[in-house]
């Protein structure tokens, strides 16, 4: 896989998808990836590089937390919960982002 | 909160945590890719070389959890800091009565002990904040026995001139100027006469003008104001430097202003801060004339980098050499320095700082140990809940920090009311403690340092009663704690309460024999009989200008007593120059007169007194022989003078006093030798009221030596002499309204001036040691009372089995005896030590007076029988069907 993707995530954007997917409920680092992608049809590819420090980052500063769980493969996985505070972060992201791509949009798609 | 618990819960080493995930994320990618029918060899470096540096990533993750893990911590600090915090609160709220008992007594420890840390601070600490403080010195004439002898104007210039060690030096003496007050009378200023350099040798920048330079000396009526001065008086007007005030009813132009200055204040003897500054006139003769009367005061400023060592060896050495050239006036006479600000506090102030400093600890110790108490009595009544506290796994630290949190909260509140009693008592001070105990240096007051010690004192306190109960709960197993349902204390809590309350009985049987000691001294000294009548007289100083001749001051005098006398409500009047117990008096060089010829160093110092003929029988002092001044004693007539007996007994030995001749100086600038006459022998008076031996005083009458500066003593008609003060104020203004009126006292105020400190010392220690003793008591009693709830069913099954009440009393008393008697015997030796430390404040007490050592450990059984007598009681009364039912 090429290091520079076209399909390079813009800088944010990742944060506010793992907050998103993790709204549905716990998931490991595995399978927020799996579901960000089969999500975006393959459009959005979340690269390992990029995914762990983002968890562990957002670990940090309260928006996830983790405790440890069982994985489909019968061992013990870290299961990121989203946090008060994540769910404060993910409604302030999805505004930003509504007001970003609606201002992209009119620009872009103007006739 | 639920997650830092998790955390703790299901800890795993932050390497291990980063190589599983990312491991199994590897594993789970690459079962995907082989369950879509990848070779396993080609989906596993697939996967990996998708990641790239896998270690990289790893490394990566790890330092950003490091981080994590470090804000997770702290968080969760403050987290269980918040929840101690509230939970300490909630605990304080169930018990309130409690809570308020613990924050009060703190509150009065560490109250008590910031105000005394102010006063110690002050005093001790840093007593002249100012950076390079340690350059100023004072220097003094040393001389056989005289430490701080004060020094004669040639010998000062000498010095000035010869030293290689200081910046500059100055001379200075107390006086005082007349202003005309608002009222229209004059009124004194305190002032200093001082050479030149004076504001360079304490180091002062002036505020506005200047301050003096050497040509200053050529006019002499020039004047620097303090700006306290120049703001009341002046209202700051800045064209008053400059100008032209009236001192003394003479014009003096203003030179400058100078802001108010510590090292100004350390320079100032006595009480009163002086506000202007006015030059000396000093001759430039160095003869022995110049070298005999010594009435200067020297400061000075070291060079930078200049030792007191170093200082000290330079004006040893011009001291010498003058010695050597003049030693018909200087044999003998060394010079020494001392820092400013050691003279300024003298060592009386240092030591009643250090007292009382002592004194409160020894409280706030007291108070600490009650509150150990306390919390002890309800760490055990808490034992349950701190045992599921524990089996729910909760750490021994961790309930620890918990009991201690609940301290600090404690400790907290007390500290805040403590800073706002220690603020109080500051606030209070200045009308309380007697004028004279602190100079002008020291001031006193509320600062962030006082603050400093307040937060310093909460946090060891905190830890000194918050310890016991740590230790008493995380000492007994949660399983031990829960089947004794609470009910009965571990066996070393047990033992630490009766040690507390043994340590509080001997800090309060200590600080009750320091108390004793220094009462005893009051009422010694109270009782003094000073020699004189102390009936209802009115005393004032009165000055004529400096300048005047003898004459002159004669009329002045002559003019004031007849006007005083005419005044409504006066009886007898006389003049005098020093008071009974007043502690101040002239001292002149004298000898008798024996027909040898004698070396002029050769000449002892006695007191000399200037009175006029009605003085001894308006105070009550007897003359012993011969007869007393009469109104033909005048300048013109034959100079006499009566001694007292004092003076008979170390000077005449059996020789006939009476006829004798004296050589003595005069009170005169500069001062002169006249021959006087011996005529009579007077009672002895007290000076001061500690003094042990008796000094030789030489009376002179006030017409054959009117100074500028004399002691009217009034008395009234009837009713008290403080009435008079009015009419007599008038009468001398009438005279001459320049003229001001300065030290209006009544006799008694006097002498209860004379034992304010004394009685400062002891009401201070005696109000501690009384408050000790209270607290202590409510130590043993909290200690008495809890023992017997506990035994209670022990009690009972006792008195079931046939135990009388006689037996159970026994029981309870004998062990609080065991308590009171180990605490009171380390407290009476403790006593004995403290004593013998203050024995410089006591007065013919012995440091290990009988009277005190028996009375404090009455006094002590007496309270101790009271505290402990309810307990007692209520053990002996136990029903032995109610307590053993009571399970």
């Amino acid at each position: 896989m090429p290091a520079k993707s076209p399909k390079t995530l813009l800088h944010g954007t990742l944060d506010a998808l793992i907050l998103k997917t993790l709204a549905a409920g716990p998931r490991h680092g595995y399978a927020i990836a799996t579901f960000i992608e089969r999500t975006t049809d393959e459009a959005v590819i979340v690269e390992e590089g990029s995914l762990y420090p983002a968890l562990y980052r957002m670990e940090k500063k309260g928006w996830v937390e983790a405790e440890w769980g069982t994985s489909e493969l019968g061992r013990r996985a870290k299961l990121y919960r989203l946090t008060r505070s994540g769910r404060a972060q993910l409604a302030a992201e999805t505004a930003i982002w509504q007001r970003f791509t609606a201002g992209v949009s009119k620009i872009l798609l103007a006739r | 909160m639920k997650r830092s618990l998790r955390s703790w819960l299901w800890r795993v080493p932050l390497e291990r945590e980063v190589d599983e995930e990312i491991d199994l994320h590897v594993e789970m990618r690459v079962r995907e890719l082989v369950e879509r029918g990848m070779d396993p060899q080609r989906a596993g470096d697939q996967v990996l070389s998708r990641i790239g540096d896998v270690e990289r990533l790893k490394r990566t993750c790890v330092y950003i959890g490091r981080k994590r893990d470090r804000r997770m911590r702290l968080t969760q600090w403050l987290d269980e800091c918040r929840q101690d915090v509230t939970f300490a609160l909630r605990q304080m709220r169930t018990a309130p009565g409690f809570a308020a008992v613990a924050v009060l007594t703190l509150a009065l420890g560490i109250g008590a002990n910031s105000a005394m840390f102010a006063l110690a601070d002050a005093t001790l600490l840093r007593p002249l904040p100012v950076a390079g403080a340690d350059r100023f010195v004072m220097v003094w004439e040393r001389r056989d026995g005289v430490p701080r002898g004060q020094v004669n104007p040639a010998d000062f210039l000498d010095w000035a001139e010869r030293n290689r060690t200081f910046d500059a030096m100055a001379a200075f003496l107390t006086s005082s100027a007349a202003v005309a007050g608002a009222d229209g009378m004059a009124q004194a200023i305190p002032a200093q006469a001082v050479t030149p350099r004076f504001f360079d040798a304490v180091g002062v920048e002036p505020v506005a003008g200047r301050t003096f330079v050497e040509d200053d000396t050529q006019i002499g009526t020039v004047v620097v104001l303090s700006e306290g001065l120049w703001r009341q008086r002046f209202g700051g007007d800045p064209t008053v430097v400059g100008g032209s005030i009236r001192l003394d009813g003479a014009p003096f132009t203003v030179v400058g202003v100078v802001p108010a200055d510590v090292r100004l204040d350390a320079a100032a003897t006595g009480a009163d801060r002086p506000a202007l500054w006015r030059l000396m006139s000093l001759s430039p003769e160095r003869g022995p004339a110049q070298r005999y009367a010594h009435y200067l005061r020297v400061v000075g400023r070291l060079r930078p980098g200049v030792t007191h060592e170093a200082a000290q060896a330079d004006v040893s050495a011009i001291a010498a050499s003058i010695a050597r050239e003049t030693p018909a006036t200087n044999a003998g006479h060394d010079a020494g320095i001392e820092p400013l600000a050691r003279w300024a506090i003298g060592s009386e102030l240092r030591l009643t700082a250090l007292l009382l400093l002592g004194v409160t600890g020894f409280v706030l110790l007291t108070c600490c140990a009650n509150v150990a108490n306390l919390l002890l009595a309800r760490t055990t009544a808490r034992a349950r809940e701190l045992a599921v506290r524990s089996s729910l796994g909760a750490g021994r630290r961790r309930i620890a920090r918990q009991l201690l949190t609940e301290s600090l909260v404690l400790a907290g509140g007390g500290g805040l009311l403590g800073a706002v009693v220690g603020w109080g008592l500051l606030q209070a001070a200045p009308a309380v403690v007697p004028a004279g105990l602190l100079p002008p240096a020291v001031t006193l007051g509320f600062d962030a340092r006082v603050l400093a010690f307040c937060v310093a004192s909460v946090l060891v306190v905190a830890v000194a009663f918050g310890l016991a109960p740590v230790w008493q709960a995380t000492g007994a197993s949660p399983a031990q704690a829960m089947s004794q349902g609470g009910r009965t204390a571990t066996g070393h809590a047990w033992r630490l309460r009766h040690v507390l309350a043994g340590l509080e009985v001997a800090a309060a049987v200590l600080l009750l024999c320091g108390g004793g000691l220094l009462l005893r001294t009051l009422l010694a000294l109270e009782s003094v009989d000073p020699g004189s009548r102390s009936s209802e007289l009115l005393t004032m100083q009165i000055s004529a200008p400096m300048q005047w001749t003898p004459e002159a001051r004669n009329r002045f005098y002559q003019d004031i007593a007849l006007e005083v006398a005419a005044s409504p409500g006066v009886g007898d009047l006389a003049w005098g120059s020093a008071l009974p117990l007043d502690g101040l008096w002239y001292g002149q060089a004298f000898h008798i007169e024996d027909g040898q010829t004698r070396d002029p160093v050769d000449r002892d110092g006695v007191g000399y007194q200037i009175v006029s003929p009605s003085y001894f029988d308006l105070l009550g002092i007897p003359i012993l022989r011969g007869r007393g001044f009469t109104d033909l004693d005048t300048s013109e007539a034959p100079q006499v003078c009566l001694v007292n007996e004092a003076f008979v007994r170390r000077y005449l030995e059996s020789r006939e006093p009476l006829g004798l001749r004296l050589s003595v100086n005069a009170m005169a600038q500069p001062p002169m030798a006249v021959v006087r006459e011996i005529v009579g022998v007077v009672a002895q008076v007290k000076e001061r009221p500690e003094q042990v031996d008796d000094e030789p005083h030489v009376y002179v009458p006030h017409a054959q030596n009117t100074w500028w500066l004399a002691t009217l003593v009034v008395a009234p008609e009837e009713g008290p002499a403080a009435a008079l003060v009015p009419g007599v104020r008038a009468a001398v203004a009438r005279v001459d309204p320049d003229r001001p009126v300065t030290r209006v006292r009544t006799l008694d105020a006097i002498s209860r001036e004379a034992t304010a400190r004394p009685r400062f010392r002891a009401v201070l220690v005696g109000a501690f040691a009384a408050l000790g003793l209270l607290l202590a008591m409510v130590g043993v009693f909290g200690v008495m009372a809890y023992s017997v709830q506990q035994r209670t069913r022990e009690f009972g099954i006792r008195i079931a089995l046939g135990a009388t009440t006689r037996q159970v009393l026994a029981l309870v008393l004998g062990g609080a005896a065991r308590v009171i008697a180990v605490g009171a015997a380390i407290g009476l030796l403790g006593g004995a030590v403290s004593g013998r430390a203050i024995a410089a404040f006591l007065f013919e007490v012995e440091p290990l007076d009988p009277l005190t050592f028996t009375v404090v450990p009455a006094l002590l059984l007496l309270t101790a029988g009271l505290a402990t007598l309810v307990p007692a009681l209520r053990a002996a009364s136990a029903d032995p069907a109610v307590t053993l039912r009571g399970e």
